[in-house]
């Protein structure tokens, strides 16, 4: 193929397609490859896309019935021991209106969708007919020549371009071949993920979650739901399914010698989460690494001449334990990515420096702010007294302070005095408070 | 309500090029190291979908045919026995998610 893009763009996951969006909308020649069947095929979250960036590339987009599942409206953060949970629960109808703060999606569906949007968008623009979206085609290789990106090498074919895009996400072989990431990333900062899409008569699932129309749930969980390991639980509600995973630190599950899918059968097993859960049919069983926010396995470097990284392909993701995010994050990046791309070729520079703006871009926006500002809260997150002994303690009150038992009832401060002193010492929790005083 | 075992599980996954009998394997275990120097063998506990199993001599074992390209034991396996690719979308084999 003699013909050259202005930019192609490896992966049309998030981060990808909100790229791919941007360079449409901005009259650019590109073209978005993706190795899966369709875009969305291959991608796995949890999932809550938090924020609004997308209405930003599909404006109005509540007003069509498809593409995402509910608008959260209804917020829980569950603490668990083996018995008990104990909840902190926030709904409000403040969330009730568009634009959303948050809905949950399935990648499956979701990506597809977006893609019909870049479509459209691409059919708008001045290279309806130069622009394309490749499915089934794998990037094996990025070109480079005299230090600058080419283009890429896909089935053996070469493809040229005057800048590349990785939006490849987490496993990103490609930012390793160009030498961005080390080609071995340990296990320290990774969790791998492992979920299962439930279904129930849709019915029973709005009567059981208290939704109403498209509003919809989501519950974070710490403690028993990983069994020991570091790391948490998700509960999410779809139109008629419900998603629910845990993401677990993998350098603890090779320690602590565990296994994924026996945890997460635990996890339904807990009587709190088998009363939540019962009558429902699995429909799918799905596993994916995910990041863990640690800025120790970020690339520091995420740009080369014609060349930019985003999505959690640059491991742009945070887990500070209410919320993961990362499809957001893919979403802003991709967006700033293509925005530095197309004022790339405006100046016809895809030199060192005019990609470099996309990273300082990315330093000036909320990703990079909010992650540098809760590094404290996600090593607090793999903190043993924190996964285990402060749920295991929290559910221990819990049980005393709901039990009216016809006999005299202790001051709940004797009732906490005892709680930490079955479950941990005055300094772990002095030493705890003061981290996440520090964190949050 | 009932909990699956893990080859339910993968029952419900749709595969890529399932009517292929020969496919090209994505992942390439080096199962000498995993079989000499390897004090864990920890890929046989922490992979999502039972890739790598031990025999009853504890021998480590690999197949490509269950993987659902996750990417655990790229990161799990810290002692060079995994090389790792995506699979080709022709001859690989691999998954294509229903949900996601
Ligand atoms: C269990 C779990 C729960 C999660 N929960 C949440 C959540 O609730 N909220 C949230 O915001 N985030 C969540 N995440 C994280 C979120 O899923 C990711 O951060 C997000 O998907 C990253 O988007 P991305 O576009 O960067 O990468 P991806 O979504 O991974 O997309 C990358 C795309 O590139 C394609 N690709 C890769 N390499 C090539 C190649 N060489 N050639 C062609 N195509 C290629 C892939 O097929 C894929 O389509 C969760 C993750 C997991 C695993
Ligand atoms: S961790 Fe690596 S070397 Fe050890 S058994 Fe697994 S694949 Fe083999
Ligand atoms: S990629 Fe995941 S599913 Fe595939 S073999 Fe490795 S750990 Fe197992």
């Amino acid at each position: 193929m003699d013909e050259k893009f202005d930019c192609i763009i490896v992966g049309a996951g998030v981060a990808g397609l909100a790229a791919a969006m941007t360079l449409a909308r901005n009259n650019m020649k590109f073209l978005l490859i993706e190795k899966g069947e369709f875009p969305g095929s291959k991608n796995v979250s949890g999932g809550v896309l938090w924020g609004n960036d997308l209405a930003k590339l599909v404006p109005d987009y509540w007003e069509e019935d498809a593409g995402w599942e509910r608008f959260i409206n209804h917020r829980r953060l569950t603490f668990m021991d083996d018995q008990s949970t104990f909840s902190v629960d926030f709904k409000s109808s403040h969330f009730n209106d568009p634009p959303y703060t948050g809905v949950v999606v399935l990648r499956s569906k979701f990506d597809r969708w977006l893609a019909e949007k870049v479509q459209e968008a691409i059919d708008a623009s001045d290279y309806a007919m130069d622009s394309f979206i490749a499915p089934n085609v794998l990037v094996e290789e990025v070109l480079q020549k005299d230090g600058k990106t080419v283009g890429i090498k896909a089935g053996g074919d070469e493809f040229y371009s005057d800048s590349v895009i990785l939006a490849e996400g987490v496993n990103n072989l490609l930012t390793r071949q160009v030498g961005l990431q080390d080609t071995y990333v340990p296990a320290d900062h990774m969790l791998t993920g492992v979920k299962e899409v439930i279904r129930f008569d849709q019915k029973v699932l709005e009567d059981r979650f208290q939704l109403n129309g498209l509003s919809g749930m989501s519950n974070e969980f710490v403690g028993y739901a990983t069994n020991g390991v570091e790391g948490g639980g998700f509960l999410y509600t779809n139109r008629d399914t419900i998603s629910i995973g845990l993401v677990l630190g993998l350098k603890d599950l090779r320690e602590k010698e565990q296994t994924p899918y026996d945890i997460l059968n635990e996890f339904k097993k807990h009587p709190v989460i088998a009363d939540t859960i019962r009558g429902g049919e699995v429909v799918e069983y799905s596993a994916h690494i995910v990041s863990s926010g640690d800025k120790r396995v970020m690339p520091e470097k995420l740009y080369k001449p014609g060349l930019v990284v985003c999505g959690e392909a640059a491991n742009l993701l945070l887990n500070a334990g209410k919320a993961i995010q990362g499809m957001d994050y893919a979403m802003r990046s991709g967006i700033l990515a293509a925005e530095a791309i197309t004022k790339a070729k405006e100046k016809v520079d895809f030199g060192e420096e005019a990609m470099k703006s996309y990273q300082t871009a990315l330093e000036d926006s909320y990703i990079m702010k909010d992650i540098n500002n809760f590094q404290d809260a996600v090593h607090l997150l793999h903190d043993p007294v924190m996964t285990q002994k402060m749920p295991n303690l929290i559910c221990d009150f819990g049980r005393n302070f709901f039990s009216i038992k016809n006999e005299p009832t202790p001051k709940s401060r004797n009732m906490l005095r005892g709680a930490i002193k079955r479950h941990a010492s005055y300094w772990e929790l002095i030493k705890l408070g003061a981290k996440s005083a520090k964190a949050l | 309500m009932k909990l699956l075992s893990l080859p339910e599980r993968l029952g419900l996954v749709s595969y890529r090029n399932q009517a292929k009998s020969e496919i090209k394997p994505h992942i390439l275990v080096d199962t000498d190291i995993c079989n000499s120097t390897c004090p864990h063998k920890c890929t046989t506990y922490v992979c999502p979908a039972n890739c790598y199993t031990k025999d009853e001599n504890g021998k480590v074992h690999f197949q490509v045919e269950d993987c659902i390209e996750c990417g655990t034991c790229m990161y799990a396996c810290d002692q060079g026995a995994v090389t790792w690719k995506f699979p080709d979308p022709e001859i690989g084999r691999g998954v294509t998610w229903n949900f996601g």
